[in-house]
């Protein structure tokens, strides 16, 4: 048995600063062992913005195919889901808001026509994670994203508890990452609570 | 005699007449009224990237990508009113709209990196933004997530965030056309800032 691990790089720049803090964190993951990691990066691979027919609410499955098939199956399929995203004028950047937003199958799964999106034995098992960079200074520039990515995990049943945040701000040209203080510390320790935690859980 | 104020209005709604349009439509209607020029784009009718985080445009104040949304930017930048209009999808503007918001970034690189481009007071004064939204849940705190960006794209294109015209419960009311009040209100809003513009051009001829 391994912890099936998925994760979303949504930044537009390849290798930017939210991507290194992902690779950060999958990379010590996989170092735990008995880890087996998917990385999926959402600019290269196709997924269409939800068209708001509210068809799932009776079809219970999009009525648009591309890559979101396999991306709804390994949703179910994994033990943590990882999220990462640049924050792109105080919010989520438009390429993580079209997956959270396709994510409405679920939503009309299990709250339109009351169905599992996960069987019971599964629930309170799986893990999220929210990965966030940003520019700005502020400490509230990550604010306004957080509230869609509570809507992500609430839909794909990841209860509030078992979500972790980790986001840096002050990060903005390329690499700038690498140069913070705790950043790479940070991340290794989320990572490693995390698979520690599943563990727990008996996921393993 | 002035020009006729320049009321553009952006849906952002994948749903084409969904409510979040016809929302807007009953702005853009009020500020006809009132004798604006209107014209309605509609973003998922359009076709255009999202922005690539290449950051060019922080070197050359120009976007390298070249798609529908050059023009767009053209005609915000032409504008008196920008009524931007998107539904509350998982507790934010859609994909569609955001999508644009993030291709303004070579403006804000031009304001803000290269300072070759800026917007006075008298400036934010005369050009007003409305954000027009609506969402199914009854929640008083669906739109607050939606508004940070709007913020920003506001502050970017150098127009004042003059006011909201939101609608939230409408699963509860079965739609924007069974709601009491909210197409009265936003035709009425749309009168109400296109009025006002008029009135700043006419002291503004008056003076000169």
């Amino acid at each position: 048995m391994t912890i099936d691990v998925l994760a979303f790089a949504t930044s537009p720049r390849r290798h930017g600063n939210s991507e290194t803090l992902l690779d950060w964190v999958l990379a010590a993951m996989e170092r735990e062992g008995e880890t087996a990691v998917e990385k999926i990066v959402v600019p290269e691979v196709d997924i269409r913005p939800c068209r708001g027919c509210n068809a799932c609410e009776m079809l219970n499955r999009c009525v648009q195919r591309d890559d979101m098939d396999y991306i709804h199956d390994r949703i179910i399929a994994a033990d943590c889901i990882i999220l990462a995203s640049p924050i792109y004028c105080m919010g989520l950047a438009a390429q993580a808001k079209v997956l959270v937003d396709r994510a409405q199958v679920f939503r009309s799964r299990k709250y339109v026509l009351h169905l599992p999106v996960v069987p019971p034995e599964r629930k309170g098992k799986r893990v999220g994670i929210f990965l966030s960079t940003a520019g700005q200074t502020w400490d509230y520039v990550f604010d306004a994203a957080i509230p869609s990515v509570k809507c992500f995990f609430n839909v794909i049943d990841i209860g509030k508890k078992d979500v972790r945040y980790l986001m840096v701000n002050g990060v903005d040209e390329k690499g700038a990452i690498t140069r913070h203080p705790t950043a790479m510390r940070d991340a290794e320790t989320l990572a490693g609570e995390v698979i520690t935690g599943l563990r727990e859980a008996g996921v393993v | 005699m002035s020009e006729p104020v320049k009321v553009l209005g952006i849906s952002g709604s994948p749903r084409r007449h969904g409510n979040t349009e016809t929302l807007l439509d009953a702005v853009l209607e009020g500020g006809r009224e009132a004798g604006a020029g209107v014209e309605k784009i509609v973003l998922r009718s359009l076709d255009y990237a999202s922005c690539r985080g290449c950051n060019a445009c922080h070197r050359t104040g120009v976007c390298i990508i070249q798609d529908d949304l050059t023009p767009v930017f053209e005609k915000i930048a032409a504008a008196d009113v920008l009524a931007v209009a998107s539904p509350i999808y998982s507790m934010g503007i859609t994909a569609e709209l955001k999508g644009l918001i993030d291709r303004s970034q070579y403006i804000w690189a031009r304001k803000f990196i290269l300072k070759n481009l800026y917007f006075t007071t008298e400036h934010m004064r005369r050009h007003k933004g409305i954000f027009i939204s609506t969402a199914g849940l009854g929640w008083e705190n669906v739109f607050d997530a939606a508004f940070p960006a709007i913020t920003a794209f506001f502050n970017t294109t150098g127009f004042e965030y003059w006011d909201n015209v939101i609608v939230n419960n409408l699963d509860h009311y079965g739609g924007i056309a069974e709601h009491p009040t909210a197409l009265a209100e936003g035709r009425a809003k749309g009168q109400e800032v296109v009025g006002l513009l008029q009135k700043m051009q006419a002291s503004r001829d008056t003076e000169a």
